[in-house]
């Protein structure tokens, strides 16, 4: 699940608030005449984790929140990238956004020249053949990216499923060291606005070094990698990773990369001289050491528990950053497990849901608003799919939920007595508050329709990798997932969770696999729409239609907690659900 | 009334401590609440263990203390579930785990322990290294070991046990049998050379009807003895097994599952801990008192060893 474990908040802003929010900050000399947000350089930062950090090194994998937070913005250059408060993406290796012709489906991008790589290939420039061969190796089953499939499956050769070995794809061309041409079958409108290409797959790799590590069954480029960012794994300059600065789920250091220059790069400021991620934490003690300490920031979870929030909104208010995280929470209902394969079956469990309670249990209306359809709040298409009020479906129009509502549609379901009488459901939620309080309550209140769980409580990565993603795993509910664009595209939220074209065996993010060829064709027609407020209107149609459907029943529009020690200035990152820009973030 | 005279020696002394009887006492209470446990939680007034008062929450989803007036004795927990409801079924798990794995660890280890020690030979030898190695086994590594091999539908040990309270009795009698065979081993490798033993080999008496009939009895009291401290054991076993996720499955209520879910938040929340550790402290208490009651009653007095001697 991409950014994916995002977190709930309070007051969300619309997006026209949020341009107000930065119009002002910048006004009031919050902001540098580059776009960037000023700071005051050096000192190390500490940030403490409770998921077990980063999914992994290689840039071709990054999809998650953390991932983002940790390496790819802090260590890699991508052909278009995010500032830290804009909702658009802004050329980064690239010279300018890129230049349509042949009706959208050529794009001709121009990238800088002079940017090294780290040592110890720190002679070499990035060239535009070296941003072609990331791409490419984005379709390798070694690397296992999450999103590639998605949006440059349209690229003219590109492979439909993952590859063995690499493959050419003559849709992609490097004419020179500075120009990469795009060209797809079709329009793609995440293509041409540049979106899908801020991503990490176009963090430049030379397949002269690399195509080594990308053989074999699993890449080990992630270990060897070569850094164009402000930042490099201390250490990795010898070319490897070394244990002392890389321990999985307890340790990453990143030390300056010299090769980098701030001048060259339009989006990061990179004030730390040094960042550590530490992990190991129970949330308890990673948030109050961090609101209580000295150079320290939350790391991979979404806001501190209950308790402690409530606390620190009443005594250390400044030292909280809470933002719109673009994200939904959802309960996902497995359609292919009976009886979860009928429709009414699952808008009765929509019914019964009492969001309001969950809302509670999660820690409050800081921590998000009660959803009545998918997309959330600032996303294009947001209003089209009902805005707040939502769509009007009767089964999400009571966020107490409505037990009698609940039971009548168990009887159009062919329960005659309102109750379901099978055997319980599988369900799976992560084994830590509040996820696991909310996976219980959403135990007890489907008891009241007969749709008993056997609830397996595991780690959050377990319930992602070895469960809710598997389709095989057969698991039929998992009650407290959570989705977040990956870009200010509805596409990016959308197409994931409902295209049924993505079911893939690992890694799945349609986890209620939804496939219903109409619904397919749609999103694929969708995803052709060129302009903004076109794909606003698609995008936000399909959610309308989407939700009457329940292949997932949301319930939180999800703010994102982030905090840090009273003397870090945090700077939240928009384009990746409010979790930390690291190199906008500074020491006061 | 030949046999009434030691029976009657066992009661008195057991009587004469105070404190012997207070953990019967309360080990007998306990058990009728355990029992009875919808009857108590109705009197009360108190909700049922599962059911959620999400209006005994704050708007920030902490849970509320104690209060008469709000109707939860004893608070809520971060479900805003009753904590004295659950307290209260609570007992039910420890104590239906920990006197079934009590009972079947005694079973296994009395069979294969009575056999070992008096057969002897090749049968002795295989049941002490067995015994040797379960008792290398960590109790710890082996649930973790088992959760983890346990998949969602399918149990573990193919299927032979699944999570819940079925797991916590196989970890716990798998790993706690061992000392009750080596107990027994013993009492039975000084007993078989005793004359009344001879005396029923003399008389043709089958194997079996002597380890029955003249072993068993013999054994009853160090068994007993050995069962009441087994018994505070085990309870603790399984709360330190449902605190590691790996017990009684939600949403039934456990001691040591609440204890888990109360670790976190016990500066906010310090009824949810107080009041399933305390139930769990006095339970483990009157079983230890019990068990040195019936101990004390069970040995001989100091004066009568010596005449004997």
């Amino acid at each position: 699940m991409s950014a994916h474990v995002r977190v709930p908040a309070a007051a969300l802003l619309t997006r026209g608030c949020a341009l107000a929010l930065i119009s002002a900050l910048l006004v009031a000399g919050c902001g540098t005449s580059t776009g960037k947000i000023a700071g005051r350089s050096g000192g190390t930062v500490t940030v403490l984790e409770v998921n077990g950090g980063v999914d992994s090194l290689d840039p071709g994998f990054w999809y998650y929140q953390t991932d983002y937070t940790d390496l790819a913005q802090t260590t890699q250059r991508w052909l278009y990238g995010w500032r830290a408060r804009s909702l658009t993406p802004v050329p980064d290796l690239a010279t300018a956004m890129p230049a349509l012709s042949d009706g959208g489906r050529t794009l001709t991008i121009h990238i800088r020249s002079g940017i090294h790589y780290s040592p110890p290939l720190a002679a070499r420039t990035v060239s535009s053949a070296d941003i072609k061969y990331a791409i490419e190796r984005c379709f390798l089953a070694s690397v296992g990216n999450g999103y590639a499939f998605d949006y440059y499956g349209e690229i003219e050769g590109a492979p439909h499923e993952p590859v063995s070995h690499l493959v050419n794809i003559p849709g992609i061309r490097a004419p020179n060291a500075t120009t990469l041409v795009i060209h797809t079958s079709v329009p793609v409108g995440v293509l041409d606005d540049a979106d899908a290409l801020a991503l990490p797959c176009t963090a430049p790799v030379p397949q002269s070094y690399a195509e080594r590590f990308d053989r074999g069954a699993q890449s080990t480029y992630g270990e060897h990698q070569l850094f164009t960012g402000p930042y490099m794994i201390a250490g990795a300059g010898s070319g490897t990773v070394p244990h002392s600065s890389y321990a999985p789920g307890r340790l990453l250091a990143l030390e300056r990369n010299r090769s980098w220059r701030r001048e060259s790069d339009p989006i990061r400021s990179a004030y730390f001289n040094a960042i550590i991620f530490r992990g190991g934490y129970s949330k308890t003690v990673a948030s109050r050491e961090v609101l209580e300490g000295t150079s320290l920031m939350s790391g991979d979870f979404t806001a501190p528990p209950p308790a402690i929030l409530a606390e620190a909104l009443s005594s250390r208010r400044s030292q909280l950053y809470i933002t719109p995280a673009q994200a939904t929470r959802y309960i996902s209902l497995n359609t292919r497990v009976k009886p979860l394969d009928n429709v009414d079956v699952r808008r009765a469990i929509g019914a019964v849901i009492d969001r309001s309670a969950l809302l509670r249990l999660i820690g409050g209306p800081t921590l998000g608003a009660i959803a009545t359809h998918f997309l959330a709040p600032e996303m294009p298409g947001f209003n089209v799919a009902g805005g707040y009020r939502g769509p009007g479906y009767d089964f999400l129009s009571h966020p107490e939920g409505d037990l009698a509502l609940a039971q009548h549609y168990m009887r159009l379901a062919g329960y005659r007595r309102g109750r379901y009488e099978g055997p319980p459901l599988s369900a799976v939620a992560a084994d830590e508050a509040p996820q696991k309080n909310v996976a219980e309550a959403i135990q007890s209140q489907l008891a009241q329709i007969g749709i008993n769980l056997e609830l397996h409580e595991v780690p959050h990565t377990t319930m992602l990798t070895k469960y809710c993603t598997v389709p095989k795993a057969h698991i039929a509910i998992c009650p407290n997932l959570s989705w977040g664009k990956d870009f200010f595209d509805s596409q990016s939220m959308i197409a994931p969770i409902f295209d049924g074209n993505l079911i893939q065996e690992q890694a799945n993010t349609d986890t209620s696999l939804a496939d219903n060829p109409a619904y397919n064709a749609q999103i694929e027609a969708a995803k052709e729409v060129i302009g903004e407020r076109a794909r606003a209107q698609a995008w936000g149609r399909l959610d309308r239609e989407l939700t009457a459907e329940a292949y997932v029943i949301p319930w939180l529009w999800e703010n994102q907690v982030s905090f840090a020690s009273a003397n870090v200035k945090g700077v939240p990152w928009a384009f990746n659900g409010g979790a930390w820009d690291l190199t906008a973030s500074s020491l006061k | 009334m030949a046999g009434s005279a030691p029976r009657a020696s066992f009661w008195r002394r057991f009587a004469a401590r105070r404190s012997t009887l207070l953990g019967l006492a309360f080990i007998l209470l306990l058990v009728a609440v355990a029992a009875a446990a919808p009857i108590v939680v109705s009197v009360v007034g108190a909700p049922g263990p599962d059911r959620p008062d999400y209006a005994a929450l704050s708007s920030f989803g902490t849970p509320t203390g104690p209060s008469l007036a709000g109707g939860h004795i004893f608070g809520v927990d971060p479900l805003g579930r009753d904590v004295f409801s659950r307290v209260i079924y609570g007992a039910r798990a420890s104590l239906e785990v920990a006197l079934l794995a009590t009972a079947l660890a005694l079973l296994i280890g009395v069979l294969l322990g009575a056999a070992a020690g008096y057969f002897g030979g090749v049968l002795d030898t295989v049941i002490s290294r067995l015994t040797d190695l379960f008792l290398a086994f960590p109790a710890f590594l082996l649930a973790i070991g088992l959760a983890s091999a346990c998949e969602l539908g399918k149990g573990c040990v193919g299927g032979l046990v699944h999570p819940g309270t079925g797991a916590v009795v196989f970890v716990i009698v798998l790993v706690t049998w061992t000392y009750v065979a080596r107990l027994v081993r013993g009492q039975v490798l000084a007993l078989r050379e005793l004359e009344f033993i001879e005396a029923a080999r003399a008389i043709g008496c089958s194997h079996l009807r002597i380890i029955v009939r003249e072993l068993l009895p013999n054994l009853a009291a160090p068994v007993a003895v050995y069962a009441t401290y087994a018994i505070p054991q085990n309870i603790l076993l399984e709360a330190a097994l449902s605190y590691l996720g790996l017990g009684v499955q939600p949403p039934t209520p456990s001691w040591g599952q609440m204890l888990a879910e109360a670790t976190p938040i016990f500066n906010s929340a310090w009824w949810y801990m107080a009041f399933p550790g305390a139930a769990l402290l006095l339970t483990v208490l009157a079983f230890n008192l019990l068990g040195e009651g019936v101990q004390a009653a069970l040995a001989r007095p100091v004066a009568q060893r010596v005449r004997i001697a």
